[in-house]
């Protein structure tokens, strides 16, 4: 008797939880589509950054861009500048855009960038992004269809905004059923499986697959179905984060990528939103006090913020552990969101591997129980590869740094470095990362995203022994000078981010008179 | 209404364009001027016809896009329907200027009362940061160039009608769709049976002039005028 999945029960309101449930109603018509989530639980809300892959998936929910611009008081965001990273010398600073030139082109843009005496940041050499960025553009026009753009972008968001509007998409437009109630136990299935939900104050609530979106306390995952902790931190140091928020004067520029400004011990975040700045003191507790991380927290609000005044902030703290579940998916229950785990906030990791959750669990979606483990086995084997490209990646960001501070000694520390990670450092001294680095399908990070942090950084760009392919050619030449004019033209024709978002906001007007 | 002032850096670094289609930009003409040098990609698309003006006497052609003041049918909400704007209506907000001394370089003016002048920082900007024309500028100006050189030239295409007496009155009267009747009077056009009727040496001056072929573009445009009824038709069914 082979049993059909139909009934998808999901635990946990924020981010994650909703999300699931938007796209897998999207996506799996005639499913029914359960969410519980405990009526006081705030959520997390530092997830606050999006990918790309944002676009793709709000459209496949059907949310128009410029109701989820609204309704979650969102902005543009077109990659992460990183300050200080490198030397902490004042003039410190690279961009990790996310627009890249096409792969084939990216080893004789960065030789004839090289060639040319490094005369610009490397990513304003080789995508007219940077300039954007460095303007404060927004990467669309407002006559442009939904979601398109004259560069790649994702977003900036206020999660508890974002995860309430989806609420209301998927409870109004989607159909599925949300409980608010709190989770007190499992019923189990003679195979172990969760065959159901105790509720308090309220019947049971049966399923066929079980999606844990319940946040760190993971209480599915790490709780009924025992999936290990894979502690990272001996690779990724930070575990604390302050948190505030601070209104911005009307009219002030708005920047479309997260500012990341590294400090003695850690880094502080810097997201732009049309209202209000968010920003955050990401630190490890091994290295830094948390009275030190205020004073850094105060400290940069007083010189980056003007007018605001720093004894007035309430910095929010928040503690996490660093790491992943050894399994994600278990039995008939699946991780998605921070109860599968969470490396720091660095390069926004969290809402994309969210998506790329769901992505691959609605393409590969278990018909009946029996193939359910060949998918969970799957599932594990691809995103415990994920997990480990993540911690390598990010600490790609802090290998290269020449900082002097106990922490970032530490951070250089050879036992500290994944064998991976050193392995490809030795081989990108004599060849730029490529494909052969990272072949796999959605690569979270490619080599283009190596090659936007290494470069930043002053790796040097692989020369030796060069073939004429990668000597700088007259034609790598010929194509930084036409993205240049590229940077010119679309400088030109795009809006300021707070202009786009002022607009955006009148057009709503009359909108919203009408009661519409 | 307009207010014409030299374009340059100081007054208008931060000057943005919207450079959509709709009415708001005031594309809601029934026509427009356009050039004989032109003519070649207006008639795939419109009619052209001729107006003589009143005080000057002079003729100029126009590329016609609706029946009456304000009509355009080519805009359809913020599209512009066609694969062509006539050179005279893609240069708005800008003009050519020329200083007093004939000989002079022409400078490029802006009216900065056109409904185009952007007010929400939206629109193409027209000056970069360090106050460089923005390669959209360079274009215009280009544009701007060619607009002038034709419209220069363009004496020499309307003193050949004259010469020839090709021009004649023409009215037209169709009845549309719903019944009511669409009239069109005032302008001019080319008097095909004294066209055929040209001699030799006539047509070869013509041809050697350049303007043969521009009058054969003006009568092929002609055709359009059922495509313009087609579109009227439309858009009366459509509400």
């Amino acid at each position: 008797m082979s049993k059909s999945v139909q009934q998808i029960v999901i635990v946990g309101g924020g981010t994650a939880g909703w999300l699931a449930a938007c796209l897998l109603a999207a996506k799996l018509p005639g499913h029914s589509v359960t969410l519980v989530e405990a009526p006081d639980i705030p959520t997390i809300g530092v997830g606050e950054g999006t990918w790309p892959t944002m676009r793709e998936t709000l459209a496949t929910i059907g949310i128009p861009e410029a109701e989820f611009l609204r309704e979650a008081s969102a902005a543009f965001k077109q990659g992460s500048r990183f300050d200080g990273w490198a030397d902490g010398a004042a003039t410190d600073s690279y961009l990790h855009p996310f627009t890249a030139p096409l792969p084939a082109e990216m080893r004789e843009l960065a030789a004839a960038w090289q060639a040319g005496g490094r005369a610009m940041p490397f990513a304003a050499a080789i995508t007219p992004q940077h300039a954007i960025c460095v303007q404060n553009l927004a990467p669309r026009q407002r006559a442009m269809p939904d979601y398109a753009g004259a560069l790649n972008y994702g977003y900036h968001l206020d999660a508890g905004k974002f995860a309430a509007l989806l609420m209301r998409h998927a409870t109004g437009r989607l159909g599925v059923t949300r409980i608010a109630a709190e989770v007190t136990g499992v019923v189990a299935a003679q195979n172990g499986d969760i065959a159901a939900l105790e509720l308090r104050d309220r019947p049971p609530v049966a399923g066929d697959l079980f999606l844990d979106c319940s946040g760190q306390s993971a209480i599915l995952i790490g709780g009924h179905c025992g999936a290990g902790w894979v502690d990272r931190s001996d690779v990724s140091f930070n575990d604390r984060a302050l948190a505030v928020q601070v209104p911005v004067a009307p009219g002030s520029p708005l920047a479309s990528q997260t500012i990341g400004t590294a400090h003695e011990a850690g880094w502080l975040w810097d997201i732009g939103l049309p209202t209000r700045r968010g920003i955050g003191c990401v630190y490890s507790a091994r290295f830094l006090s948390d009275e030190r991380a205020a004073e850094i927290l105060r400290a940069y609000v007083a010189a980056k913020v003007p007018g605001t005044d720093p004894a007035s902030l309430k910095p929010r703290k928040l503690a996490f552990a660093t790491g992943h579940r050894d399994r994600f998916w278990v039995g008939n229950c699946l991780a998605v969101g921070l109860s599968a785990g969470f490396i720091e906030p660095l390069e926004a990791s969290a809402i994309v591997l969210i998506e790329l959750s769901l992505k691959a669990l609605a393409e590969n979606f278990p018909q009946t129980r029996e193939s359910m483990a060949i998918h969970a086995a799957r599932f594990n084997e691809v995103f415990r590869y994920r997990w480990d490209r993540i911690v390598e990646f990010l600490k790609l960001h802090y290998v290269l740094s020449t900082r002097t501070e106990p922490y970032w000694l530490a951070q250089r520390a050879p036992a500290s470095i994944p064998p991976r990670l050193t392995e490809c450092l030795a081989l990108w001294q004599d060849q730029a990362p490529s494909a052969w680095d990272l072949p796999r399908v959605d690569e979270m990070f490619p080599a283009a995203s190596q090659q936007y942090v290494l470069y930043g950084m002053g790796f040097p760009v692989p020369l030796a022994g060069a073939s004429p392919a990668t000597a700088a050619s007259p034609s790598g030449t010929a194509r930084l000078g036409d993205i240049s004019a590229k940077a010119r033209a679309l400088a030109a024709a795009l809006p300021a981010n707070r202009d786009y978002f002022t607009a955006l906001a009148a057009q709503d007007a009359p909108r919203a008179a009408q009661g519409a | 209404m307009s207010n014409h002032q030299i374009l340059n850096p100081a007054d208008h670094g931060g000057l943005r364009v919207h450079t959509g289609a709709g009415a708001a930009y005031g594309d809601n003409v029934m026509a427009c001027l356009t050039m004989p040098a032109e003519f070649r990609e207006v008639q795939a698309h419109f009619p052209i016809v001729f107006r003589r003006d009143a005080e000057t006497g002079k003729f100029a052609a126009l590329a016609l896009f609706g029946f009456e003041a304000g009509e355009n049918l080519f805009l359809n909400g913020g599209t512009w329907d066609a694969r062509y704007r006539p050179m005279a209506l893609a240069v708005q907000p800008f003009l050519i200027g020329r200083p007093s001394a004939d000989d002079a370089a022409p400078q490029v003016h802006v009216d900065m009362d056109h409904p185009r002048i952007s007010a929400t920082g939206e629109g193409m900007r027209v000056f970069d940061e360090a106050g460089v024309p923005t390669p959209w500028l360079e274009a215009i100006a280009t544009r701007l160039g060619d607009l002038d050189h034709a419209w220069r030239e363009s004496t020499a295409f309307f003193a050949a009608l004259e010469a020839y007496e090709l021009v004649e009155p023409f009215s037209l009267e169709v009845t549309l769709d719903s019944g009511s009747i669409q009239s069109l009077v005032g302008f001019q056009t080319i008097h095909e049976g004294r066209f055929a009727a040209l001699d030799g040496d006539a047509l070869h001056t013509l041809m050697a002039e350049g303007h043969l072929l521009r009058i054969t573009m003006v009568l092929a445009s002609l055709s359009q005028f059922g495509s313009l009824v087609a579109r009227k038709n439309a858009r009366e069914a459509g509400g």
